[in-house]
C-alpha cells in the first residue's frame, strides 16, 4: 500500500507540474519578481527617472537665503531619515522658463527667493505638474525654518546662541517594558510595509493548493475513475496521496520563488552599479539589521514555517473532503468560495494587524485554524503576541486536523462515490452522520 | 470461485440488494441482470470492495474482497471510467500499477493488447481524442490488463460496432478458457445468452430468477411455434393457451402459454396450405427476462 501512496503521490504532483498553466504561471513569477526587484533599471530603460530625490532650482534674489536653505535641508534629511521625501537644491540665474526649457528639468521645481519688509522673505514654487502633499509639507517646514534663522541672525543674536538654538533637539527615548526597544518601533515600521508582501505569496499558494487537491479529485470523480482508483487503493491512502502531493507542489512553487528573488538579486548586483541611481535596496535591509529583526526571525521563522505547513495540511484535507461531494464544476467552485473567504479574512487582518494594537479580539483570531498561519507570525512580529499564544495556536490547528480525518473521513469515503443530485451540504451532513 | 452468500445492503432506509446469493466458478461466465436500478452496480461495488454489505459474506477463493486481494479483480464499469487527459498509455501505467504490477510488464502487456484491439497507434494519443468505441476499447484493456482472477465487466459493449463486439466477445471467452471468473451484465440478452451458462435476474434487489440458463429456458413454460404457411389466424387465435400472434415476412411466430398447447396449435395449422415450416422453440433469454420483469411488476 505504501508503493501504491507513493505512486499516487507521484502521479498527482505530475498531473500538476506538467501542465501548460504551471509553465505560464512561473514565467509569469519569474518575471513579476525579477522585474520588481529590478523596477529602478526597468524603469529607467523604459525612460523614466528612479531618482527619488527632487531637484529645485533655487533663484535667490536676496542673495543670503540660498545657503540657510540648503543648511536646513540637510537638518530636515537628518531628522527625517527621509531619503524619499528629500530634495536636492540647485542655485541658478536662470528665469524658470529657460530651467523648464530643458527636457531634464521637466519633473524640477522652480523657487524664487525675495526680499520681503513685513516677513523677511516671500517664495514662489513653480512646477510642470502636481507636488506631492507630503514633499510640499516638507519643503514648507525647510522654509518655515529658514525664515526663523534669517530673523535670529537679523535680531543680533549670539552667533554660538543661534547655534545652539538652530541645532535639532535630540530626544532620549526610555521604554518602561522591557520587552520592548527604541529601535523595535523601525521595525514595526517597515514590517507592516514587509509583511504584506511576505504573506501574499502564502495566501495565492493556499489558493493553488486549494484548486489543486479539488479540481483533482473533483476530476477523477466526474470521469468516474474514481471507482477504479477506489477499489485498488483505500480512501485514506487516496485523500493523503492528495494532501502529500500539493504540499510538495507548495514547497516545489516557494523553492522556485525563492530562485526567482536570487536570479532578481543577482541581476541586480550585475547591472545596478552601471544603471540604477537613486533606490539602493541597503537603504531597506539596514534598518532590519540595525532593528534586532535578525535574532527576532530567528525563532519566529521556524513557528511561521510549522504554521504554515500544518495550514497547507490542514486546507488540503478540508479541500479533499468538501470536493469528494461535488458531482460537477459548478459544485466545485461552490465548495472553494468558503475556502477562499477563509483565507482572504486571515490575509486582511495580518495587513492591518498593526491596527489593532494587540486587542483582546485579534489575539483570539490569531488562534483560530486556517488563519493562525498568517496571522500569529504577523502579531508576534509586532510583539502583540508571545511564543506561548503561537504555541497554543499551533496546537489548536494540529487538534483541526485530528478532527478533520477522524470525520472528514467518513465524509470522504462516501462522498467519493456518491454522484446524487441533492444538495452539496445535504450530502455531507447525511454522510456525516453514516 | 467467487462466492456470494446472503449479502443485503442499505442505503439509509432504502433496501438496495436484498439477501443475494450465488456462486461462480473459475472458467465460468455469469451474468448479472436486471432494470435499471435493480441493484446490479451496487451488487459490482460490494464484489470489488468498493462497498460493504450491510449483511451477508463475499470471498474469493475464500479470502473476504479487500484491498490485499483487489489486484486480482479487474473492473470494467458501465460509465467509462477513464481519465481523459492522460494519454493511453499514461492511463494503463496508472490503473496497472494500482493493480501492483510494475511499468515494464504494463507496456509488454499493453503492447499485446492494443494490437490485439487494433489500436496501437493511439497508445500516446489523450484519451479525450479518442472515439467512444476506442475509449470502450481502453477501458476494457485497462480491466484486463492485469489478468485478473476475477472479471466485472457492467455492459462491455457500449459504445461498440459489431465487429468490435466479437473481439471483445473472443476476448472474454478466452479469458474465461484460461479460468478467470468472469461476472456480465449487458441490456442486450442476445450477448448475455451467447456467452452465461449461469445466471440471476434482480429487480428491486431481489433475486427473481436464477440458475442455469438451459434449465431456465427448458422451464419456463412458456414457448414459440414458428410457422410458414397459409394457416386461418382467427382459429389459432381462440385457442385457450395462445398469447399472442405476430407475422414477420412470411413467418408467423405463435406465442404459447406452455407445451401443452402445441398439438391444439398443430390441429389447426395442418388443415392450413402450403405449410413449409412448423418449429418449436425456447424462448429467448430476452423474452423471458421480459415476462419475468413484467410478471413480477404485475404481482
Amino acid at each position: 500500500m505504501t508503493s501504491k501512496l507513493k505512486f499516487l503521490t507521484k502521479i498527482s504532483l505530475k498531473r500538476k507540474i506538467n501542465t501548460k498553466w504551471f509553465l505560464i504561471a512561473n514565467i509569469i513569477f519569474a518575471v513579476l519578481i525579477i522585474g520588481l526587484l529590478n523596477i529602478d533599471t526597468v524603469i529607467n530603460f523604459f525612460g523614466g527617472d528612479f531618482d527619488e530625490t527632487q531637484i529645485i532650482y533655487v533663484k535667490d534674489n536676496t542673495n543670503k537665503t540660498f545657503d540657510i536653505l540648503n543648511a536646513q535641508n540637510d537638518n530636515y534629511k537628518n531628522i527625517t531619515n527621509d531619503d524619499e521625501n528629500a530634495f536636492k537644491l540647485e542655485k541658478t540665474n536662470q528665469n524658470y522658463e529657460e530651467v523648464f526649457e530643458n527636457k531634464k528639468n521637466k519633473e524640477a521645481w522652480y523657487l524664487i527667493i525675495n526680499n520681503d519688509t513685513n516677513n523677511y522673505i516671500n517664495v514662489k514654487l513653480i512646477s510642470e505638474g502636481y507636488i506631492s502633499t507630503t514633499s510640499y509639507a516638507g519643503l514648507s517646514t525647510i522654509l518655515n525654518n529658514t525664515k526663523t534663522s534669517i530673523a535670529m541672525a537679523e535680531s543680533n543674536i549670539d552667533p554660538n546662541e543661534l547655534a545652539k538654538i538652530s541645532s535639532p533637539l535630540k530626544i532620549d527615548r526610555q521604554i518602561l517594558d522591557e520587552t520592548k526597544k527604541t529601535e523595535d518601533e523601525n521595525m514595526q515600521m517597515i514590517m507592516s510595509t514587509v509583511f504584506p508582501i511576505l504573506i501574499l505569496p502564502f495566501f495565492a499558494l493556499t489558493i493553488f493548493l486549494v484548486q489543486m487537491v479539488g479540481a483533482e479529485i473533483n476530476d477523477e470523480k466526474t470521469t468516474r475513475g474514481m471507482e477504479i482508483i477506489i477499489s485498488n487503493v483505500s480512501p485514506q491512502t487516496h485523500l493523503f496521496s492528495k494532501v502529500i502531493a500539493s504540499n510538495l507542489f507548495v514547497l516545489f512553487q516557494v523553492a522556485l520563488l525563492v530562485i526567482y528573488a536570487i536570479i532578481g538579486f543577482v541581476i541586480r548586483n550585475l547591472i545596478s552599479p552601471a544603471t540604477t541611481n537613486g533606490f539602493d535596496i541597503n537603504s531597506f535591509i539596514k534598518p532590519l539589521l540595525e532593528s534586532d529583526f535578525v535574532s527576532k526571525f530567528a525563532y519566529i521563522i521556524p513557528f511561521a514555517i510549522i504554521l504554515m505547513i500544518l495550514t497547507f495540511i490542514a486546507y488540503a484535507i478540508l479541500a479533499g473532503i468538501l470536493a469528494s461531494m461535488t458531482t460537477n464544476t459548478e459544485d466545485f467552485q461552490q465548495m472553494q468560495m468558503p475556502i477562499v473567504i477563509i483565507s482572504l479574512i486571515g490575509y486582511y487582518l495580518a495587513m492591518m494587524a498593526g491596527l489593532f494594537e494587540g486587542s483582546i479580539f485579534i489575539k483570539i483570531l490569531s488562534f483560530i485554524p486556517f488563519i493562525s498561519a498568517i496571522l500569529a507570525p504577523s502579531l508576534l512580529v509586532l510583539g502583540q503576541i508571545g511564543i506561548i499564544e503561537v504555541i497554543i495556536a499551533i496546537i489548536l490547528l494540529i487538534i483541526t486536523i485530528w478532527i478533520l480525518l477522524k470525520y472528514g473521513m467518513r465524509i470522504y469515503k462516501v462522498g467519493i462515490l456518491n454522484y446524487s443530485s441533492k444538495s452539496l451540504w445535504k450530502k455531507m451532513f447525511k454522510a456525516l452522520k453514516g | 470461485m467467487l462466492k456470494v452468500e446472503n449479502i443485503t445492503k442499505y442505503y439509509g432506509n432504502f433496501l438496495a440488494v436484498d439477501n443475494l446469493s450465488f456462486e461462480v466458478k473459475p472458467g465460468e461466465i455469469f451474468g448479472l441482470l436486471g432494470v435499471n436500478g435493480a441493484g446490479k452496480t451496487t451488487t459490482f461495488r460490494m464484489i470489488v470492495g468498493l462497498l460493504k454489505p450491510t449483511s451477508g459474506n463475499i470471498t474469493l477463493d475464500g479470502h473476504e474482497i479487500d484491498y490485499n486481494i483487489t489486484d486480482q479483480i479487474g473492473f470494467l464499469t458501465e460509465e467509462r471510467s477513464l481519465l481523459t487527459k492522460m494519454t493511453v498509455k499514461e492511463q494503463a501505467i496508472y490503473y496497472g500499477t494500482l493493480k501492483g504490477m510494475n511499468e515494464k510488464e504494463i507496456l509488454n502487456k499493453l503492447d499485446k493488447l492494443l494490437k490485439k484491439f487494433k489500436v496501437e497507434e493511439y497508445k500516446d494519443k489523450k484519451i479525450k481524442e479518442l472515439s467512444k468505441g476506442n475509449q470502450q476499447k481502453i477501458q476494457f484493456i485497462t480491466a484486463i490488463i492485469n489478468n485478473p482472477k476475477l472479471l466485472i465487466l457492467d455492459e462491455p459493449f457500449s459504445g461498440l460496432d459489431p465487429f468490435n463486439v466479437e473481439l471483445f466477445k473472443n476476448e472474454i471467452k478466452e479469458m474465461a478458457d484460461n479460468g478467470s471468473i468472469i461476472i456480465f451484465s449487458s441490456h442486450r440478452m442476445e450477448h448475455v445468452e451467447l456467452f452465461c451458462k449461469k445466471l440471476v435476474v434482480l429487480k428491486n434487489g431481489k433475486n427473481i430468477l436464477s440458475g442455469e440458463l438451459k434449465e431456465i429456458k427448458h422451464k419456463y413454460r412458456k414457448k414459440n411455434i414458428k410457422i410458414i404457411g397459409d394457416i386461418d389466424l382467427e382459429k389459432i387465435k381462440q385457442i385457450d393457451g395462445v398469447v399472442s400472434i405476430t407475422k414477420n415476412n412470411l413467418e408467423y411466430q405463435v406465442k404459447i402459454e406452455d407445451e401443452s398447447i402445441v398439438n391444439k396449435v398443430f390441429n389447426v395449422v395442418k388443415q392450413g396450405k402450403n405449410i413449409t415450416k412448423f418449429n418449436v422453440e425456447e424462448p429467448s433469454l430476452n423474452e423471458i427476462f421480459i415476462w419475468t420483469v413484467g410478471e413480477t411488476y404485475d404481482e
